[in-house]
């Protein structure tokens, strides 16, 4: 039986534009949040998220409903993309820390990371005091997620902030099950230390 | 079971996927060793967290452009469509690179397989002989001569002397 990602990418197939505008609906918000937990950076993560959605439209026709899961398939064209994305800007910034004398002044890279942080609807909360350590904690959270090893970083967000099972994360990322829970464990570990001072 | 295998076991126990035997050692050790039933507490606390990050909501531009672009996505497609369903199919085909690859390779060896026979490099053909087909032509065929290998050998001999004392060799 067809789960309803399935059944939308069938009735697309055929024709049914709207099937398609509403798989976009369906999954827009968890693939931003993805990206944007992934790359640490919002503005990038709508980017990357509308080049996600535009490629599953492209290659709609070659996907074969009830064969494979378009969740899982999202993901891994999104994971992709977001690699492709960490690796340029590494190639910019080698080039920019190579031509740029002035370290100092580089301090884009983290006002977008406080602003991931602090565009969150969650953060209105009614005390001030007790708003303020929330975004503390989130941010220590997010930071230290972003340090964490892309091979660590992608299973935990895959799993603690996507919530998907061990086996699409397996799927997503091409690994074995076993690989998959062994590097989500080494992950929290790290979590754990890097917010010792938190807890 | 020691500190490390423990450490080996924080996620499956948090998540409930232990079985019964390797429960009662992980269990057996926690219950003995402090170091790591702090250790396991800040793990439980550290994931907790980390799970209720916020959702991060797109912004209100993110589906109108979206929406856009998806359409001018499906222009472009219906205009490919617009140039017959031959050639969709055709430009489909070579849009798998193993088709791509094979297609290429097929036309170099065809380009090259024409070039070499006009050269004279395939089924034993020589400049000589294709000029003297062509004088033969000329003269309406008059008389034809068979091939004297001995003679075409000589002047294959000629040449090669000719182009070698050209070079300032022999």
């Amino acid at each position: 039986m067809l789960d309803l990602d399935d059944e939308l990418m069938e009735r697309y197939q055929k024709g049914d534009e709207s099937a398609f505008t509403l798989l976009v609906r369906r999954h827009q918000q968890p693939l931003i949040n993805f990206i944007a937990r992934f790359i640490n950076d919002r503005n990038s993560a709508e980017d990357l998220a509308q080049e996600t959605f535009i490629r599953i439209f492209k290659a709609a026709h070659r996907y074969k409903p009830g064969r494979a899961h378009f969740k899982t398939w999202m993901y891994h064209i999104a994971k992709n993309l977001c690699k492709n994305e960490l690796r340029n800007r590494e190639r910019r910034d080698k080039y920019r820390v190579d031509n740029v004398i002035d370290s100092g002044s580089d301090s884009k890279g983290d006002s977008e990371e406080i602003d991931l942080i602090a565009n969150t609807p969650a953060n209105q909360a009614f005390q001030p005091e007790v708003a303020l350590e929330r975004k503390e904690l989130r941010n220590a959270i997010q930071k230290a997620i972003a340090e964490l090893p892309e091979q660590y970083r992608l299973p935990l967000v895959l799993r603690d902030l996507q919530g998907l099972s061990y086996e699409e994360i397996s799927e997503v990322l091409e690994l074995r099950s076993g690989t998959t829970k062994s590097r989500i464990n080494r992950a929290r570990l790290m979590l754990k230390d890097k917010l010792k001072p938190f807890i | 079971m020691n500190c490390l295998q423990a450490e080996e076991y924080f996620s499956a126990h948090f998540e409930d996927t232990l079985d019964y035997q390797t429960l009662q050692d992980f269990e057996g050790h926690l219950a003995e060793c402090e170091a790591c039933q702090q250790e396991y507490s800040r793990f439980q606390e550290s994931v907790k967290m980390t799970q209720q990050l916020p959702q991060i909501e797109p912004s209100p531009y993110f589906t109108p452009t979206l929406m856009q672009r998806l359409a001018e996505e499906q222009r472009e497609i219906n205009g490919v469509k617009g140039i017959g369903t031959g050639w969709k199919r055709l430009l489909d085909v070579f849009r798998r690179p193993i088709w791509a690859v094979s297609g290429i390779v097929a036309l170099i060896l065809a380009i090259g397989g024409t070039y070499l026979h006009q050269e004279g490099f395939l089924f034993d053909q020589d400049p000589v002989s294709t000029v003297e087909t062509s004088v033969r032509t000329q003269e309406n065929r008059v008389t034809p001569t068979p091939r004297q290998p001995m003679q075409r050998h000589y002047v294959l001999k000629q040449v090669s002397y000719t182009n070698a004392s050209t070079r300032g060799g022999l």
